[in-house]
């Protein structure tokens, strides 16, 4: 218990002091990474906690990404005022879009359950796409570099990092509570969860919602960072990210998404330095993992220790 | 008009139910009185598993009522039906099998106590105390921190009905309590399960298949057959029904003493 929480610590210090570590270009993709780590988290919270695989998250990302967007392109407040706001707007919007989908994707489950958040993603897809007079279309929305202190990379970096690490304590806390409990309860067995008197939809209901906030508040976390958002961050393929961390990390462990992402967006940066083929590469990295590390990175190193 | 129903702790009128052409159930009618042991038994086929999920919500019947300690449960969902004080175990045993035997406990024990929006504190503390106790009650004491998977089948079985007395319960459901034990374990699974109840002054409808186990712990028994209650009454009755034993208790006789060693399929 003691040795977590040193561990806690000693994270927490190391990712505050990055900034003095890393060139510009290293600490953009560290802020990728923040906001990745609390997007695959926040993904992981409804796979390896609840069971249930969105395989339409990305549209939460795109809408927590647009609508910020929307609302710093039309604020006319000071910027850190805006900047105090748009994590708020983000997530209260994503949070409202998952209520609906999750209410309807809820009422089935495995495949089912999927296939209808896949469904409501293309439908969302379909809006940022042709809605241009709102989304800008095929083009995106661009010009969302903050300006002064926020434009600053380091600047940027710590606003990132004090919006996600509250954000990822409070998934920490959610999935050792009482809830959270319930939650894997409903991963194991439904139909026990039910016959404990428990309303497993309303259950499963809240999880996504909190899921789609926290991806929302991510998505928008990283638009400001490269300075716009296009409609393909909710195509599909763009959900694939998520599940691709999750399990490189590692479902079974409250930290292996986060693990997974640096890992993901480490080699992409790597990989596309080099070849134009990261799919192919990634492809590879998967086929490995599969064989090799089934439990994710997180499961090997705990068994290298063991 | 509602019948004398607070006389029983669950009282059945009348329930069919139909799939397509097949009439699984028509016009069962059951009475179970507090601190009764009521065992429903019946060839394979004779509705006793449509009979259980209609009596736990998760089929709806065609016709007929139900009432659940004096209220009529039409249309309820299992979780709300659970709220009346009920409890229910599986044929094939539910358990959570990825969590220790005491977190099993533990979300049994946070679903009664409606603990289970709880989302800040860390439940590793809640209701170890009482856990322990229920643990205590079925005998798992021992196991308390192993993994559910890993338990043998028997004290598997245990586990389903110390989760389900977490939520304590007034009247059990259990679906064939013995099912998949070796023939040798069911008696004393059974008497495990009489003593507990007893002691806790809890009712309970059992299905059955092994006769020496109904005659061991019922004090009444309905006999099911084509979907219509062939017989119902006290054990001893039943027992020496000519009936029931032209129609059921000789085949199942002979089908028991054929199917003794078998591992059960179902």
């Amino acid at each position: 218990m003691k040795i977590k929480r040193l561990w806690f610590l000693f994270t927490l210090a190391f990712l505050v002091f990055i900034p003095w570590m890393l060139s510009d270009f290293w600490l953009y993709i560290a802020i990728e990474v923040l906001t990745f780590a609390l997007y695959a988290l926040s993904f992981n919270f409804l796979l390896g906690f609840g069971g249930m695989l969105s395989f339409g998250h990305a549209a939460f990302f795109g809408v927590g990404a647009y609508s910020a967007a929307l609302f710093f392109k039309s604020s006319q407040m000071g910027v850190l005022s805006t900047f105090a706001l748009v994590p708020l707007i983000a997530m209260m919007v994503s949070a409202t879009v998952a209520m609906v989908v999750g209410y309807f994707s809820v009422r089935r489950s495995g495949i089912y359950f999927s296939m209808l958040t896949f469904a409501f993603q293309m439908l969302l897809y379909t809006v940022a796409l042709k809605a241009s007079w709102l989304t800008g279309g095929y083009d995106g929305t661009m010009g969302l570099k903050p300006s002064g202190i926020l434009g600053q990379p380091s600047g940027y970096y710590f606003y990132a990092l004090a919006m996600c690490v509250p954000c990822i304590y409070v998934l920490y806390r959610l999935v050792h509570s009482p809830y959270g409990l319930i939650l894997r309860g409903l991963k194991d067995d439904p139909l026990r969860v039910q016959y404990l008197g428990i309303n497993v939809r309303n259950h499963q209901w809240i999880a996504f919602i909190i899921s789609a906030t926290f991806a929302g508040l991510a998505g928008a976390l990283f638009a400001f960072s490269t300075g716009n958002v296009f409609p393909s961050w909710l195509n599909w393929t763009a959900s694939a990210t998520p599940v691709l961390m999750a399990v490189l990390g590692g479902v079974h462990s409250f930290f292996g998404p986060a693990l997974g992402a640096l890992v993901y967006v480490v080699m992409e940066v790597i990989v596309t330095g080099q070849t134009q083929y990261w799919p192919l590469a990634m492809g590879v990295i998967i086929l490995l993992l599969v064989y090799l590390l089934p439990m994710g990175l997180v499961g090997f190193f705990s068994k290298v220790k063991a | 008009m509602t019948p004398l129903t607070d006389r029983f702790i669950l009282n059945v009128q009348g329930v069919s139910k139909s799939f397509g052409g097949l009439k699984a159930l028509q016009g069962v009618d059951l009475q179970v009185k507090t601190g009764e042991f009521h065992a429903i038994i019946g060839p394979n086929g004779a509705g006793k598993s449509t009979f259980f999920n209609v009596l736990t919500g998760l089929l709806r019947p065609d016709q007929g009522q139900i009432w659940i300690n004096g209220v009529s449960t039409a249309g309820f969902a299992p979780h709300r039906l659970i709220r009346l004080g009920v409890g229910r175990t599986f044929q094939i045993t539910r358990i959570f099998p990825s969590m220790s035997v005491l977190e099993n406990l533990q979300v049994a024990l946070i679903a009664h106590r409606h603990q289970h929006w709880q989302g800040w504190l860390s439940y590793e503390s809640v209701q170890v105390q009482r856990a322990k106790e229920l643990l205590d009650l079925v005998g798992l004491s021992a196991q308390i921190n192993q993994l559910a998977y890993s338990l043998a089948h028997g004290d598997k079985k245990r586990l389903e009905l110390a989760i389900v007395l977490a939520n304590q319960p007034k009247l059990l459901l259990l679906d064939e309590p013995t099912a998949g034990m070796a023939a040798q374990e069911r008696l004393a699974a059974i008497k495990m399960v009489h003593q507990v109840a007893t002691q806790l002054g809890v009712s309970c409808v059992f299905t059955e298949h092994d006769m020496a186990v109904v005659f061991a712990v019922s004090t009444r028994i309905t006999v099911l057959h084509q979907g219509q209650v062939l017989t119902q009454g006290l054990t001893q009755e039943v027992r020496e029904s000519p009936l029931v034993q032209q129609v059921y208790l000789g085949e199942s006789i002979q089908a028991n003493e054929g199917s003794v060693g078998k591992v059960e399929l179902i």
